[in-house]
């Protein structure tokens, strides 16, 4: 299946550990680009080979991705994608295959926890089941879609095929905490910080969260299976845009550079110049877009104001460079779509060094703010033991001592090609990711000015290439809450055989759970914030005092509110 | 405190009159499409391109009317289909102001008639089409008799160019009835 003969295989050493350690359960090894290898192993050897790639040999997931492959080679598939950063950086994509007549495969979710959520979508959406899963509730589909319907199956539904609501209750089941005190908040149908729709649990003994649960995908777009059936390879950017409101851009490269790893196309370096200022064009106005956040949920609305005057710079920018406010609609397989001109470029420029002096004002005035240090140190602790369990990304892992960013780990575009550094901290909370978005601000914009400094000359766009069928490899961005990746095989009728675009927050949810634990409710609001989280947007949160065993709802406003002036509590 | 307030002081104030005055946009801001029905020979390569399916074409073989249409309320303003437009008939423009009270009004439309097929007699494909594509073949130095001839060629539908061997095909003469042999 490999078009031609890959070499260099960087990686090469962790796939001969896995023979050495497994042996024949070990059955195919298949290069999809120099650093990507899928290596086919026995079904029940799976969570093994996944463990062993993960904590022996220094792998974090990165993706899990089920596929219908029976009008291929007869079965399901699945792909654990780790991405292996132990000193040498690489992609190891764990393949099994799972026969249709008996749809279940051994969890991995027992030995790594971070698996739990890509195993409940592959069941809700291919009907595959994990066995042994410690949590087996619905994840992606909604509560009450019928249970034989698995969306993704390719002979399951239409793509525009929606089900009539059986109730309009809510009946998924959260995880019951019970103890002398404690009281249940469920927070929620909006979101604690940007008014996104999911529904929060929170255990509470007094104004202590002992523990949390949360319903997400309350908006779930079925976009794979849109993409799958309706959309050409050079429409998939477009839709990629919009998976996300904010950093939308970094899908669409993403995706395109999926696209491009699978056929073995290389883009000219003019594009990938571009790319980059593009990518970090939208870092900018994001981390500004989060600190403005950091502000208002610390009552200090004033400094939420001054950082979205400053942002519009930012706005203004991707105006310049796209013709729109959003750095949208720039890709397609193969390059990109606009060139920056001499103009544009110097304007750039100055408005970075006219920003860089605004935000050194703002972030002057921020960090001096008695209440910032005071609300966010030692708030919502992410201890690295939970990190390393979880494969958390961006700069909810960064705040808890990694290094981790995979413009450094797995340089794509031109990261490798300007210099600039990687910011982590070891305060483990609200703080240290809060410091962590505004030292990079001044990294991204570094990374701009290098870039429209020394971009060569030349195409933007390769053209004249054919779409090979079923080729597939990864496309990855550090999207500024963290790594997106999307997995792309391409199909026989110039349509995507499988898409799965993986964003930042699928890999951050999970963990939150253990950043609440601990904390005053009158803190979850900024927790929830400080990842900075995505949803696609409303929120109720559910209260349960454990000890009187008392529900309570509380509007998020009012939450909200309390968390702002942290006087009169709701629960009272 | 006293920082941000001098900061809140020098800025001043930061919004602007918008709309008691205009906006200032960068150039190659991408705005609403604008359609040019004279340009247009109703070819879909537009059509095809779109990726939310904001313009359609919409074939009434009974009729012989292919209606072209662009429904604003779905356009991403991505600009694919300025790239894609052989004659230039549809171009993005600044305006971004689309509110409109009626979903109705964000709908443009334009009916080309369909040729016939000399063959079969079924429409199958527009006339501006054809016509275009005889202009650029006669603007690349093919002599008159010679795209007469083509211009009978393209006439016959693809279904029945398929259905004639090489044989009858060359029968399709300059301005003679056609008779095939099945
Ligand atoms: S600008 Fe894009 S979305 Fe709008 S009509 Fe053209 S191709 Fe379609
Ligand atoms: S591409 Fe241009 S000429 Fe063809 S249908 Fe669209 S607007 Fe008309």
């Amino acid at each position: 299946m490999v078009p031609h003969e890959i070499s260099p295989k960087i990686g090469q050493h962790y796939v001969d550990a896995l023979r050495a350690r497994f042996g024949s359960a070990i059955l195919n090894e298949d290069w999809r680009t120099s650093d990507q290898v899928a290596v086919t192993v026995e079904l029940n050897s799976l969570p093994d080979v996944v463990e062993n790639l993960y904590y022996q040999q220094g792998g974090w997931l990165s993706s899990v991705i089920g596929n219908d492959e029976r009008s291929l080679n007869g079965n399901f598939a699945l792909y654990y994608i780790l991405s292996m950063e132990d000193t040498v950086k690489s992609w190891v994509m764990v393949k099994a295959l799972v026969p249709p007549h008996q749809p279940e495969f051994p969890s991995v979710t027992a030995k790594i926890p971070a698996a739990v959520w890509y195993e409940r979508d592959v069941r809700d959406l291919f009907g595959l089941n994990p066995i042994g899963i410690p949590d087996n509730r619905r994840l992606t589909l909604p509560d009450d879609w019928p249970a034989d319907v698995h969306p993704l199956r390719k002979d399951a539904m239409d793509y525009r095929y929606r089900p009539e609501p059986t109730t309009d209750e809510e009946t998924f089941e959260f995880i019951n905490v019970e103890g002398e005190g404690i009281v249940e908040v469920p927070l929620g149908p909006l979101h604690v910080t940007s008014d996104e729709p999911g529904h929060f649990r929170l255990y509470v003994d007094g104004e202590t969260i002992m523990d949390a649960d949360y319903r997400l995908f309350f908006v779930h777009r079925g976009m794979e299976k849109l993409a799958e059936n309706r959309m050409d390879y050079n429409q998939i950017p477009f839709l990629a845009d919009r998976i996300c409101g904010i950093c939308g851009y970094a899908h669409s490269v993403a995706y395109s550079t999926s696209v491009e790893a699978a056929l073995g196309l290389e883009v000219p370096e003019r594009a990938k110049y571009i790319r980059t200022i593009l990518l970090e064009t939208e870092r900018l106005h994001s981390h500004l877009l989060n600190l403005g956040l950091a502000c208002h949920f610390v009552g200090f609305d004033t400094g939420f104001m001054q950082f979205f005057r400053v942002r519009e710079k930012t706005m203004k920018m991707a105006e310049i460079l796209t013709g729109a406010r959003k750095t949208y609609g720039m890709n397609l397989v193969g390059g990109i779509r606009r060139d920056i001109l001499k103009e544009e470029r110097q304007q750039c420029l100055k408005f970075i060094a006219e920003l860089r002096v605004e935000v050194n004002t703002l972030l002057d005035i921020l960090v001096h703010t008695p209440n910032l240090v005071e609300r966010t140190a030692n708030v919502g602790a992410l201890e690295p033991t939970v990190a390393r369990d979880f494969s958390p990304v961006g700069p909810t892992v960064r705040g808890s001592g990694f290094t981790r960013d995979t413009r450094a780990d797995h340089a794509y575009c031109a990261y490798g090609l300007v210099p600039w550094s990687v910011i982590s901290k070891t305060g483990n909370d609200v703080l240290s990711r809060t410091l962590i978005r505004a030292e990079e601000w001044y990294e991204s914009a570094a990374i701009v000015e290098r870039c429209l400094d020394n971009m060569p000359d030349g195409p933007i766009m390769i053209e004249g290439f054919d779409y090979k069928p079923h080729q597939f490899a990864l496309g990855y961005v550090e999207a500024p809450r963290g790594e997106d990746i999307h997995f792309t095989m391409t199909g026989d009728n110039q349509k995507v055989f499988r898409w799965r675009p993986r964003a930042s927050s699928f890999n951050n949810w999970p963990g939150v759970r253990y950043m609440l634990r601990g904390n005053l409710i009158s803190n979850a609001p900024l927790i929830v914030a400080s990842i900075d989280p995505c949803y696609s947007c409303t929120e109720r949160v559910t209260i349960i005092d454990i000890r009187k065993k008392k529900a309570q709802v509380v509007a998020y406003k009012e939450l909200e509110r309390y968390c702002r002036e942290r006087k009169h509590s709701p629960l009272k | 405190m006293l920082n941000l307030l001098k900061e809140v002081i020098k800025v001043g104030e930061a919004t602007t009159k918008y709309p008691l005055e205009s906006l200032d946009l960068a150039p190659g801001f991408r705005g609403k499409p604008v359609y040019n029905p004279e340009l247009c020979l109703a070819c879909a390569a537009c059509t095809t391109v779109c990726p939310p399916n904001a313009l359609a074409m919409d074939t009434d073989t009974e009729h012989g009317v292919r209606t072209w249409s662009l429904f604003y309320g779905r356009c991403i303003f991505c600009g694919r289909c300025e790239e894609v437009c052989p004659t230039g008939a549809i171009t993005l423009s600044p305006d971004f102001e689309l509110a409109a009270f009626n979903k109705n009004d964000l709908v443009v439309r334009a009916d080309f008639k369909l040729l016939e097929c000399r063959v079969c007699n079924r429409y199958f494909a527009p006339g501006k089409e054809l016509t275009y594509v005889l202009a650029l073949l006669e603007q690349a130095g093919l002599p008159g008799p010679e795209v007469a001839q083509r211009r009978s060629l393209l006439e016959v539908c693809p279904e029945c160019k398929r259905k004639c061997n090489v044989e009858s095909i060359k029968r399709v003469g300059v301005g003679n009835p056609v008779e095939v042999k099945r």
